[in-house]
């Protein structure tokens, strides 16, 4: 599609189609560009495809038995199809990092957590893990509160503090993409507003993709939104145009609440 | 509110809570009635045995002197028996379970294969010491031997590791794996560095309470020929000259609960007090795995917040 | 626009409030105007203080419906159509207070006139009178196009104005003749320029409601395009 963004492409579902199970058809063919160094925003009714649409970026529902793919998500510069047969998902996975809804840290230690992506990619380097650990946690805006404890359990952490730890456990590994499946919707608000804030921040790393409930977060957010429904992307625009004059009328609908 | 609803609602709470009170003692009862029957067996052991336990008497072997009767070639053998069972179904148990959780597709294969482990559980040990007395003792040519014993033992309690293997590794929140798998690691690494760590506190409870329990098996091991009257310990490598490392895995030997068995059957009273006495050590043994394996459980969970 | 009803029946309750009392200051206005017109006309004193006294209940509902406005913003944040209806509803009433303001300065001119004493009625009356009436009648154009949310009636009343600001022009040229023959009239006519003016004022006023109308509707600002800068 021509791309007059000033943003270059970092990936694009083309006819993106998704079966549960081989046969509940969850994505109904959706096309839709997600921008470098941009934040893309997923709005829409529970059980739109989402949350379905975000984990096939990371194949994550290789994972479970049955689920098909149809189409492809290209991810540039290399123009590799993410969905492809040919292509490792753990592959995939080293590229794009995720971070889930419920902060989910492992039952190790502060230090073990982050450095966890690293271990996997065979770093043994003591040095580097230090130095890649200390440059995730900053990204993450946690550094200055557990410098001092890195061997402390990661549980000892606040919730908010846990899915900040989650953050820069993805980001140790220098992903492209960073998925968000509703990073913010068991935390407080002040909480919620270090992640936000944290977002913006990221976005000059990675390339965001975010799945939110909250249209407020949305909007706040995010500078590229999609509108979905059912399974179908409904609308895709700029933030400030879907929101203050979305073209489609079922998007203007959900957003300003009137539809159930 | 008027008044009459208050006293309406009282009169509710109240019939409530009477039945609370009755359930409570009730259940108390049915409790107490268990606990005083454990208690009132051992009590029953302690007093016929207790006065025969000292050093003596671990550090002896069975006599037709009952005064000079030990268990020396019983516990001995019953612990060798138990390494050898340790080792057997531990890593096939963990290994297997590890397998049908996390590699294998769940179509009806697997369905089968899941109830006939459930299934296995309950099969009389008989039957177990028939299989291995085919199996081992002639097929296999292992003879009456610890290794026998503790190969069929591991049969025994092979499906309970294998069903704690696999309740600790569904105890594991997906989100936790899904958190692994999502950094780009394998299913191996996944396992090696989150699943089998963190059920770890589950299995080794399973193993224990499997143990405790294969201690005190009877019908197998008599089954397969584990001797009444063993008056010598296996030989120990690097004691016994011309002992080999394996060698004590091919010898004869006894267990406790044949000891005590032997024992009971002997007419004399004394040799009833050297069972009794041999029984709390039996009970004191299991008693004491049965507190590892809780103890254990407690240590290991303790990082576990989910 | 959006028929559908918000899941939140309050928030409709409230958005209808607020349309309602928009329309009511309208009314209001409106009938200040017509008012001050008819002080003009029959150069009634009664009538000026009316329209004077009246002007505070004006002022009093601007500063209500704003403060409606505000809690809306805060307690929904509104979005899209929403969103734009009730920065438009602030903007309008602002208009309106305005045009409260020029019908006051129409009769505060029309006291300045009968005060100076009973003069001989300038033949002029009559146009200026029309010109009057022709505002009223645009601003009651205006404000249905907002009751209906009809884009189409926003967009003529945004024509009309035109015509008003030409009828305005010819009116000023004609009082200029006057003043140049007669220089005793000089006051009572600049007087009479004053009122006039307020009247094209209020036709001004009723097209930035109309510009509130299509923006509402469509989403485009279309203030401040002249003819060499259309949209």
């Amino acid at each position: 599609m021509q791309n007059q963004h000033p943003h270059p492409l970092k990936a694009e579902a083309r006819n993106l189609s998704f079966y549960y199970g081989g046969e509940v058809k969850a994505l109904k063919g959706i096309s839709m560009p997600i921008y470098e160094h941009q934040v893309t925003a997923l709005i829409g009714p529970s059980g739109c495809g989402k949350s379905t649409f975000l984990r096939c970026f990371n194949r994550m529902h290789d994972l479970y038995p049955g689920n098909r793919y149809e189409g492809e998500i290209a991810f540039l510069p290399d123009n590799t199809n993410l969905l492809g047969a040919d292509v490792d998902p753990i592959e995939v996975r080293m590229r794009i990092g995720m971070v889930f809804q419920k902060p989910n840290p492992f039952p190790k230690s502060i230090y073990e957590n982050v450095a966890y992506g690293l271990r996997v990619r065979g770093e043994r380097n003591r040095r580097m893990l230090d130095d890649k650990v200390e440059h995730a946690l900053k990204g993450a805006a946690l550094w200055e509160e557990v410098k001092d404890r890195l061997n402390d359990l990661a549980f000892n952490l606040s919730g908010g503090q846990q899915q900040r730890l989650c953050i820069a456990r993805a980001l140790a590994t220098d992903p492209e993409l960073l998925l968000f499946d509703e990073p913010t919707s068991a935390l407080d608000p002040i909480a919620t507003a270090s992640i936000e804030e944290l977002v913006h921040e990221l976005k000059k790393r990675v390339s965001i993709l975010i799945v939110t409930h909250n249209m407020q977060q949305a909007a706040r957010v995010s500078d590229h939104t999609a509108y979905m429904y059912l399974g179908d992307l409904i609308e895709f625009g700029k933030t400030d145009d879907i929101f203050i004059k979305p073209k489609d009328k079922r998007t203007e609908d959900y957003i300003t609440g009137r539809m159930g | 509110m008027e008044k009459q609803d208050i006293a309406t609602i009282r009169a509710i709470i109240a019939r409530g809570k009477r039945w609370d009170v009755i359930f409570a003692i009730v259940g108390i009862l049915f409790l107490a009635v268990g606990l005083l029957t454990v208690l009132a067996l051992v009590t029953n052991m302690a007093l016929e045995g207790a006065g025969r336990l000292s050093l003596d008497f671990f550090t002896s072997f069975p006599s037709r002197r009952a005064a000079q009767a030990g268990i020396l070639s019983a516990w001995v053998g019953s612990l060798l028996v138990m390494i050898v069972t340790a080792f057997a179904a531990v890593p096939i148990g963990v290994a297997a379970g590890v397998y049908l959780e996390e590699y294998a597709k769940r179509n009806w294969v697997t369905d089968i294969i899941e109830i006939n482990i459930s299934n296995l559980a309950g099969v009389p040990s008989i039957v177990y010491g028939l299989l291995a007395l085919g199996i081992f003792v002639y097929q296999f040519g292992l003879g009456q031997s610890i290794l026998t014993a503790g190969l069929t033992l591991a049969l025994l309690i092979l499906p309970i590791v294998i069903v704690s293997t696999r309740e600790a590794i569904r105890a594991i929140p997906g989100l936790i794996r899904e958190g692994s798998m999502a950094l780009g690691a394998t299913k191996w690494q996944t396992c090696r560095y989150h699943i089998l760590p963190y059920s770890l506190p589950g299995i080794m409870t399973g193993v224990i309470i499997g143990m405790a329990r294969a201690i005190g098996e009877t019908a197998p091991i008599i089954t397969i020929g584990a001797l009444t009257f063993i008056a010598f310990l296996p030989p120990i490598p690097g004691v016994d000259p011309g002992a080999g490392p394996f060698d004590w895995l091919t010898s004869p030997f006894t267990v406790m609960p044949i000891q005590i068995f032997n024992w009971t059957s002997r007419p004399e009273a004394a040799f009833q007090e050297n069972a009794g006495a041999a029984g709390l050590i039996l009970v004191g043994m299991t008693l004491a795995m049965n507190g590892l394996a809780i103890w254990l459980r407690y240590r290991l969970r303790r990082n576990l917040k989910w | 626009m959006n028929e559908n009803a918000h899941i939140s029946q309050l928030f409709d309750q409230e958005l209808e409030r607020l349309r309602t009392s928009v329309l009511q200051m309208g009314g209001m206005v409106e009938a200040q105007i017509s008012l001050a017109t008819d002080a003009y006309i029959d150069a009634d004193m009664a009538i000026v203080n009316t329209v004077v006294e009246n002007d505070k209940r004006v002022n009093e509902l601007e500063k209500a419906i704003d403060d409606d406005c505000i809690h809306i913003v805060a307690k929904r944040q509104p979005t899209a159509s929403d969103l734009r209806l009730i920065m438009s509803v602030s903007k309008i009433v602002t208009d309106l207070e305005r045009v409260g303001d020029e019908a006051k300065k129409i009769a505060k001119g029309v006291r300045r006139i009968c005060e100076r004493g009973p003069m001989s009625m300038l033949s002029n009356a009559t146009n200026v009178a029309h010109l009057g009436k022709e505002a009223t009648e645009l601003l009651r154009r205006a404000l249905d196009a907002f009751a209906r949310l009809d884009c189409e009636a926003a967009t003529a009343v945004i024509r009309d104005d035109e015509n008003l600001d030409r009828e305005f022009k010819a009116i000023v040229r004609q009082l200029v003749t006057y003043m140049m023959e007669d220089p005793r009239t000089i006051s009572g006519v600049l007087d009479v320029i004053t009122i006039a003016r307020a009247i094209e004022r209020i036709g001004d006023h009723a097209k930035n409601v109309a510009e509130q109308v299509v923006y509402i509707v469509e989403g485009r600002d279309i203030r401040h395009l002249d003819k060499e800068n259309p949209a």
